[in-house]
């Protein structure tokens, strides 16, 4: 059993190599710091190896939370007595970058006793610019064996897994270096080695003129942003109308074949109504990660967090708070492990504030039911702008601005220093995104989303249904055990204009946001349930929900904190429970006082 | 020798760098040590973002975002080398 501990600097490819390897399919992204824990797997062709995939560093002097983490884990498992061989995964197109860090683990491993290779990653690039790298005058100078080696196209992958299975490889001749030296070592090294020509960094700066223009940057970066959320809605609407015919002609033809009775009650109100009303929105949350996966991927994301640094700051928070924020856009929890990456605790602590705040994956299909329910489907500027998708634009402006909003407020009562954080960021080189890994990585996110909101919404579904099934058969929502209950909590919402219904959804989504539409769904499918199947936005629509309180219910999931996983995560990572409920609490009563606010608002200019 | 701030660097201009100035205890100057920004090292500025933002220096074949506050850690040579 050998253990191979794969290091590297950030944006390396280090995690693309480690997916090459074992078959895994870890996050992978063109962005520094996307790894920020070690991740654990083995050897496809050999499972008596384990691999490890440690996030990546510049240099063994820790300046964040997840840089602490990985240098301590490395020192760790270097002393493990267990055999282990240490790779050095270098990035040959930014050969000097690494090398610093490279000398000192090689170093550490010699001293250690561990074995030490390194791997040349994106081998592609420099041959495919027709670049030259001396790999063997390398290997010689680092006194190491080299293997070149893509990630990104698999080749050199067969000689790499036979070098992490070959026995005999010696440990590094640096062990009694000191730091000093290594640093000089490490320059002569890149100096000597490094591709000729600053071909890479020449191309990249032509497209940096365009993308991080005074004028043309901001434009570029608005006009990205605002297709982002545009596409969302319009690319996903087809995927979304397939998936509900698909869902209404098979509840219609299993109703038809099934005799009557509660059992089939069941499965047309609890399973096609309940869980299908949710399953409907499951593509909005693949073309969302697909898009994120694609802007990661470019490069381009490095750029917006220096576009947004300055505006950021004026909210306390930085252009390093982009990436985790952006992350909340898609799900809260890799957004959080993403501030990770933030090194003063300050800023850290304000960004966890914002991100519950983000517009949410979990939140699109809430949002999605309303704006079908109260924004007809009509286009403008000649098809180019959908009314639908702009309000949706608006909602994520909407929270985006809280979010912000709020943690500037934070800032501002904690009468902290927030001025000097420095502000060091790679800028990766611009590349096409590779289709393949976007797709996997969207195709698994919704997977992950149905296989984990799926559950829950399951079995608040099959509960809400007995609930308002009994005890009359599903004769009469109204004197169901669903409507006493609903009626008991009925005060609390009405002010909002929402009836008992809405309330029990509201309830029934502090467990994860999107059982929201599944319990709607649920209730008026035994409303509906002797007429013909109709979207549940129909449904709904006929039923008379008024704008007012559409709109209040927009506002009211904006800023709620209805997410479990979230909170426990939060507390966590900010190591306080007392602030990760105090964090739920506070924007439960902000969500109900700004959804009166607007019901109020938009009663008054709607009468 | 005179020696510039390294915000002072138009675009499109290289110069070796002179010093990091600043303790190594201190975060952003361990971190500008460690990614390349080293004495002989020779930094261009690659862009100049306009409204106070982080400007782009290439340095060691690779691309970094500074701001002004951690640029001005970084003392350049006043005139361009031989």
């Amino acid at each position: 059993m050998t253990d191979v501990l794969l290091v590297g600097a950030p944006n390396s490819g280090k995690s693309a190599l480690f997916n090459r390897l074992t078959g895994l399919k870890h996050k992978v992204a063109n962005y520094p710091g996307i790894t920020i824990d070690v991740g654990k797997g083995c050897l496809s062709s050999n499972p008596q190896v384990t691999l490890w995939d440690f996030p990546g560093t510049y240099s063994l002097n820790p300046v964040s939370a997840e840089e602490q983490v990985a240098i301590a884990s490395l020192r760790s498992a270097l002393q493990d007595p267990q055999d282990a061989l240490v790779a050095m995964v270098l990035d040959a197109t930014r050969l000097e970058k690494g090398l610093t860090y490279c000398l000192q683990v090689a170093r550490d491993a010699a001293i250690a006793g561990k074995s030490f290779v390194v791997f040349l990653n994106m081998m592609d690039l420099i041959e495919s610019d027709e670049l030259e790298l001396d790999v063997s005058g390398l290997s010689a100078a680092l006194g190491v064996p080299v293997y070149p080696v893509s990630a990104r196209t698999g080749a050199g992958m067969a000689e790499a897994e036979s070098a992490i299975q070959q026995a005999g490889i010696g440990v590094a001749p640096w062990a009694d270096t000191p730091d000093a030296l290594i640093t000089g070592t490490a320059q002569q090294i890149g100096e000597r080695f490094a591709p000729a020509g600053d071909l890479l960094v020449r191309r990249q700066a032509r497209l940096d003129q365009w993308l991080l223009g005074t004028v043309s940057g901001g434009l570029a970066f608005i006009t990205i942003m605002t297709l982002f959320f545009q596409a969302i809605f319009t690319w996903a609407a087809p995927l979304m109308d397939g998936v509900e015919a698909l869902i209404i002609v098979i509840g219609s033809t299993v109703a038809s074949v099934m005799p009557e009775g509660v059992v089939a009650d069941f499965i047309n109100d609890a399973i096609f109504g309940g869980l299908g009303a949710f399953l409907v929105f499951v593509p909005l949350v693949f073309i969302l990660t697909l898009i994120i996966g694609a802007l990661e991927d470019s490069g381009y994301l490095a750029r917006a967090a220096l576009i947004c640094h300055r505006p950021l700051s004026v909210f306390g928070l930085s252009g390093k708070s982009f990436l985790p924020l952006l992350s909340g856009v898609a799900c809260a929890i890799p957004a959080v492990y993403a501030a990770r990456t933030l090194s003063s605790m300050q800023e850290r602590l304000l960004t966890y504030v914002a991100i519950p705040l983000m517009p949410c994956s979990a939140r699109l299909p809430v949002y999605a039911l309303l704006i079908a329910i109260l924004i007809p489907n009509e286009t403008a500027l000649g098809g180019l702008i959908g009314w639908q998708g702009l309000v949706m634009s608006g909602i994520y402006f909407f929270g985006i601005t809280t979010a912000l909003t709020v943690a500037a407020l934070v800032g501002r009562m904690s009468n902290e220093d927030r001025t000097g954080q420095p502000f060091i960021l790679e800028l990766p080189a611009y590349r096409l995104p590779v289709a393949r890994t976007i797709v996997r990585t969207a195709l698994n996110r919704a997977g992950h989303f149905v296989q984990k909101a799926g559950s829950v919404i399951f079995a608040v579904t099959v509960l809400v249904w007995i609930l308002g099934y009994f005890p009359n058969s599903g004769q009469d929502l109204s004197s169901s055990w669903l409507a006493s209950i609903g009626r008991f909590i009925e005060p609390v919402f009405s002010p909002l204009g929402l009836d008992w219904r809405y309330g029990v959804a509201i309830i029934a989504s502090f467990l994860a946001r999107e059982v929201f539409v599944g319990t709607l769904g649920t209730i008026f499918g035994i409303e509906t349930a002797d007429e013909d199947p109709a979207p549940l936005a129909d449904q709904i629509a006929a039923s008379g929900l008024t704008v007012a309180s559409g709109a209040a219910l927009v506002v009211f999931f904006t800023i709620a904190l209805q997410c479990v996983s979230t909170v426990a995560l939060l507390a966590r990572e900010a190591k306080s429970a007392r602030f990760a409920l105090a964090l739920m609490a506070g924007y439960l009563v902000l969500a109900w006082l700004a959804a009166f606010g607007i019901y109020q608002l938009a009663g008054a200019l709607l009468s | 020798m005179t020696s510039l701030s390294l915000w002072e660097l138009a675009v499109g201009d290289s110069r070796d760098i002179v010093s990091v100035c600043g303790d190594t205890a201190d975060d952003a100057v361990q971190r500008l040590i460690d990614i390349g920004f080293r004495e002989g090292q020779q930094v261009t500025c690659v862009m100049q973002p306009g409204f106070g933002a982080p400007r782009v220096y290439a340095v060691g074949g690779a691309t970094y975002s500074l701001d002004k506050q951690t640029a001005n850690f970084v003392r350049i040579a006043g005139e361009p080398g031989l």
